[in-house]
């Protein structure tokens, strides 16, 4: 005998040893929150879309917008923000579509897609965010080499007087670039580890569907 | 959503929902899992149901939506270890119709389906259930070519265990 067909004769016994719930148990069930993978992604999509403006509110970040103003970039500062809320709004717009379009009547296939297809979105807003952070250490870096005093145009009033100014400058345009690097690699690391975790599942069963057409 | 609709779904999934703990059974491996991916596929339906129009039958509607559900949405990891409690329950034979050999054979092909990928395991699932390679490859968005072709492997797979 066929082993499947040994295997189909019992899965239809088991039809009688399947637990069996009342219908007070299902109705409870059809108001309880839902933990799926989709909400998931929304919620942490949200957090991040939200994640570079909240850095604003911190005084931290009040201080350094003074410090652009100082060297003389403020135009620098106005135009990104520009740039950045137009394509924040771009994005926004373009997650809200792909998420509507997430329906769990599709087939397999195409429901799996369109959650990667909405994450990826994501994706590219965080390595637009990502590449806007280290570009302005890059710009910061170049008004700190064009400015005849840069630490007083920051705002700091240290007596460096015996210093070689040109160390200064140097030792300071270091800084900035290697902290721009840090800031930029620690958050696309952070970034990079949660998407791989939230996707792992998802990205292996559509490898696996996608594998079997050839 | 009337009540009217709310008891219309209760009714229906209480008459089906043995195909909902069928796909449970099949992706998960504790009783506490079993319940949550309940529950999860559950709250897909109803929020499913409005779109659900009667084209097809609510069961073959509901096959989808369990499928989708255990395939992607389903968050839990699976990495519990199964009890000796739950594989008692799910895997029993009964006692007239034991026959040490089917059983063995049983026991190994059961264990080999917990251990197949989640795609595997839902095509398994669709040929268990009866239903035809049209259905099998819709459901999954794969061609009907290549649902055969996929099945015969697994069937080649699941023989090899049973005759090493």
């Amino acid at each position: 005998m066929d082993e499947l067909e040994l295997l189909k004769r019992d899965w239809k016994k088991k039809e009688h040893q399947m637990p069996k719930l009342g219908y007070d148990e299902i109705y409870k069930m059809i108001w309880k929150k839902s933990s799926s993978i989709v909400k998931w992604i929304f919620l942490i999509s949200i957090i991040e879309f939200l994640l570079p403006h909240l850095l604003y509110l911190l005084p931290a970040m009040s201080k350094t917008i003074a410090i652009w103003k100082g060297l003389g970039l403020g135009n620098f500062l106005l135009v990104s923000n520009i740039v950045q809320y137009s394509v924040v709004l771009f994005f926004i717009f373009q997650f809200y579509k792909r998420y509507k379009e997430i329906s769990s009547l599709d087939n397999a296939r195409q429901l799996l897609s369109n959650i990667l297809k909405t994450r990826r979105t994501v994706k590219y807003y965080v390595i637009f965010c990502l590449s806007l952070i280290f570009i302005s250490y890059i710009v910061m870096a170049a008004g700190i080499y064009l400015s005849d005093n840069p630490l007083d145009a920051m705002g700091y009033n240290y007596n460096l007087d015996n210093a070689d100014p040109t160390k200064v400058k140097t030792t300071m345009i270091a800084t900035v670039l290697l902290l721009g690097t840090i800031v930029t690699a620690v958050m696309g690391c952070i970034y990079f580890l949660l998407y791989g975790i939230l996707l792992k599942k998802l990205n292996k069963n559509y490898k696996e569907l996608k594998s079997m057409e050839f | 959503m009337t009540k009217d609709l709310e008891h219309q779904f209760v009714t229906e999934l209480e008459r089906n929902q043995n195909i909902v703990h069928k796909v449970c059974t099949l992706y998960t491996n504790d009783r506490d899992s079993h319940n949550d991916l309940f529950q999860e596929i559950t709250i897909q339906l109803w929020k499913a149901y409005p779109k659900f129009r009667g084209e097809s039958k609510f069961s073959t509607w509901m096959y989808r939506v369990a499928l989708n559900t255990a395939i992607t949405l389903y968050r839990k990891s699976k990495r519990s270890v199964p009890t000796i409690d739950y594989e008692s329950v799910t895997f029993k034979i009964s006692a007239d119709e034991y026959d040490p050999t089917e059983e063995q054979q049983l026991k190994l092909m059961y264990h080999a389906l917990k251990e197949l990928g989640d795609i595997d395991k839902a095509l398994v699932f669709l040929y268990l259930e009866d239903k035809n390679y049209t259905e099998i490859a819709e459901t999954l968005g794969i061609s009907e070519v290549n649902a055969r072709v996929k099945m015969n492997r697994i069937k080649n797979k699941l023989r090899t265990i049973l005759n090493p």
